[in-house]
């Protein structure tokens, strides 16, 4: 009956839906497709997603358990000692703190600068608009990793190095965003902003009350990604940052692996449980916006 | 009344001001207004492209500076200039060849193989039918999650002792095999993770891609006679095409930044045999501190991407998706 409603679903037969088919050969050829399709995206889930089903249950078993041969699937006992266990070998808690004030903090600052830039290189008229625009569309073909030597030495004479700012305003100009909102506010019909300025309305009147309200999808997208890149940021925050009072959740965990001889499975899973959780309830609730921003050009 | 008629079209990518202005570069002031309100503009500007003079053009200056130096990161002292030394140096440096060939097999054979797979999903999910978002959600799920998390469940599932993989081999009388620990499987290992963690972005580019190929198009070949599969190759791959340049080189990019999953799942080992080239300018500039060759290192690799962004750029042009200035 399933396999029936998945062929009629499917627009791309139209003739066998009216015809039913009688002998077993038949009606096999026929379902034999979306059979296959299903079952090649289960072997693909269980590939892809798997390891995280994995992971959440073994971080619900206890040391031991995770160790056991054979493997058990279920644990023999649902137990939350490990979670405990992250908070108390480490400061988990002040990791979560240090994670949210950067990846907040990061992601705020990415919005303003970009809408502020985006906007100013879309509408505005200064000298030297499009050579600046150039010099920042040219630093975009750099990758950002590749300068960090320099940077790192940089921070640690600006006394940054294990610091809020040092982790987060080297991270704050985003050229991909000033150039996404200038490709959003270029295309944007200008009568309403006009029409404003008519009406007497200065440069930050139009900006704050008109241009970032008609942006607010642009903004939600480009927040959600930036979100999700900053809080799954490990080698900047690795680089800048070396003791565990500025610990954040990534290199919080890449340490308790370190420490631990990594064969303390259960603990291991319940931290990277823990370090992932944040970005998949965000996936959740917004899947349908950062799909179709990155499949829209944002990385 | 008048600034409205003056209004130059800003996608406009060329001078195209009103004819008596043809001199005017594009974005410069024009009338009063926009010559005052211009200054503000200034100030928009200010923090994006000051944060990244400062963070970003002025580290990069200095990288290819501390290239022809014996730069000290530890001291900070002693810049003698010693010309192309560094990169002399380098091309005799067997880590450094074994790091440049590992990120040449990353573009080898992670990037063709997270394509192939993402284009091999995107047509599997391309027709609606139930359960079809929650198979494309799941796959990929892998590409949002930090990557030290999910290495770490790697790293248990391929562990000699209780992972998940070398107990099923146990299981039908296999010998254990140590997945992070011996060559040439460590290098597998963080190439198949690799993959696992690109799949999911390859996968909703293409599917975002073949959902702009018109019904017609397939109908027309079904009349035809084709089949799925001869569909799949005849009409929707040659019509994806310039998807497939995007991904080839965001993935080659990407293919250079490769660092924490190295970290996480093997320290560059065993024998640094599983460095790549960032994981080499790592090793170099913050556990040898030989700014200089680090520094030389990062020179080599900024070229090169810079020469795949520039047909990065191309392609985006073509597939519209970026417009040039």
């Amino acid at each position: 009956m399933t396999h029936a409603t998945a062929i009629a679903n499917t627009p791309a037969r139209p003739i066998k839906r009216r015809r039913r088919p009688r002998s077993f050969r038949v009606r096999a050829r026929a379902f034999a497709p979306v059979i296959a399709r299903h079952g090649l995206l289960i072997v693909g889930v269980i590939f892809f997603f798997g390891p995280f089903l994995w992971m959440l249950l073994t971080s619900f078993k206890s040391s031991s358990e995770a160790l056991s041969f054979p493997p058990t699937f279920l644990p023999a006992e649902w137990r939350f000692d490990s979670y405990a266990q992250v908070f108390t070998v480490a400061p988990f808690g002040l990791y979560y703190l240090n994670s949210g004030i950067v990846t907040i903090l990061a992601t705020l600052g990415q919005i303003v600068t970009s809408l502020a830039a985006g906007y100013a290189f879309s509408r505005m008229h200064f000298r030297g608009r499009t050579v600046i625009f150039v010099i920042l569309l040219a630093a975009l073909l750099v990758p950002f990793e590749v300068v960090f030597t320099p940077l790192v030495s940089l921070l640690s004479q600006l006394g940054w190095l294990n610091s809020y700012q040092g982790l987060i305003i080297p991270n704050v100009p985003s050229i991909l965003g000033a150039f996404l909102f200038r490709q959003f506010f270029v295309s944007f019909p200008s009568e309403i902003e006009d029409a404003s300025r008519i009406d007497g309305a200065g440069v930050w009147r139009r900006l704050w009350s008109i241009m970032t309200p008609m942006a607010a999808p642009m903004i939600g997208s480009f927040a959600i990604l930036s979100f999700v890149y900053n809080w799954n940021n490990f080698f900047f925050q690795f680089l800048v940052v070396t003791q565990s009072r500025y610990y954040t959740v990534q290199v919080g965990l890449a340490q308790l692996q370190a420490e631990n001889n990594s064969s303390d499975f259960s603990l291991l899973m319940a931290g990277s449980t823990l370090a992932i959780i944040p970005v998949f309830i965000v996936f959740l609730i917004f899947q349908k916006q950062i799909v179709s921003a990155m499949s829209g050009g944002l990385r | 009344m008048a600034i409205i008629e003056k209004r130059v079209p800003d996608s406009v990518a060329v001078t195209t001001g009103p004819p008596a202005r043809t001199t005017v570069r594009h974005g410069d002031p024009v009338t009063k207004a926009e010559r005052r309100e211009g200054r503000a503009g200034y100030l928009l500007i200010a923090p994006t492209t000051v944060l990244l003079f400062v963070f970003y053009l002025y580290p990069l200056a200095l990288t290819v500076y501390y290239s022809f130096t014996d730069w000290n990161p530890a001291t900070g002292d002693t810049k003698n200039l010693v010309g192309l030394a560094n990169y002399a140096d380098l091309f005799h440096d067997s880590e450094f060849l074994t790091a440049t060939g590992n990120t040449a097999l990353y573009v080898i054979i992670v990037v063709p193989c997270t394509i192939g797979l993402g284009v091999f999903f995107a047509a599997l999910l391309a027709t609606p039918f139930r359960g079809r978002g929650v198979y494309r959600a799941l796959i990929f799920v892998p590409h949002i999650a930090p990557i030290v998390g999910s290495a770490l469940i790697f790293s248990y599932l391929l562990s000699p002792l209780g992972g998940l993989i070398n107990s099923a081999l146990s299981a039908v009388g296999a010998p254990p095999i140590g997945f992070l620990n011996t060559q040439p499987w460590a290098l597998i290992t963080v190439m198949v993770f690799s993959i696992w963690e690109g799949v999911g972005f390859s996968m909703i580019i293409y599917s975002a891609a073949l959902a702009n190929i018109p019904d017609s198009y397939h109908e027309a070949a079904k009349l035809d006679g084709a089949g799925p599969i001869r569909r799949f190759f005849s009409i929707s791959l040659p019509l994806v095409g310039p998807t497939t340049g995007f991904l080839a080189i965001t993935g080659v990019i990407g293919a250079l930044q490769v660092f924490t999953q190295v970290y996480v799942l093997t320290r560059g080992g065993p024998l640094r045999s599983t460095e790549t080239v960032l994981y080499y300018i790592y090793q170099q500039g913050f556990v040898f501190f030989h700014g200089g060759s680090a520094s030389a290192a990062a020179v080599i690799l900024l070229t090169v991407g810079i020469v795949v962004s520039v047909l990065q750029l191309r392609v985006l042009a073509k597939r519209d998706t970026v417009e040039l200035v």
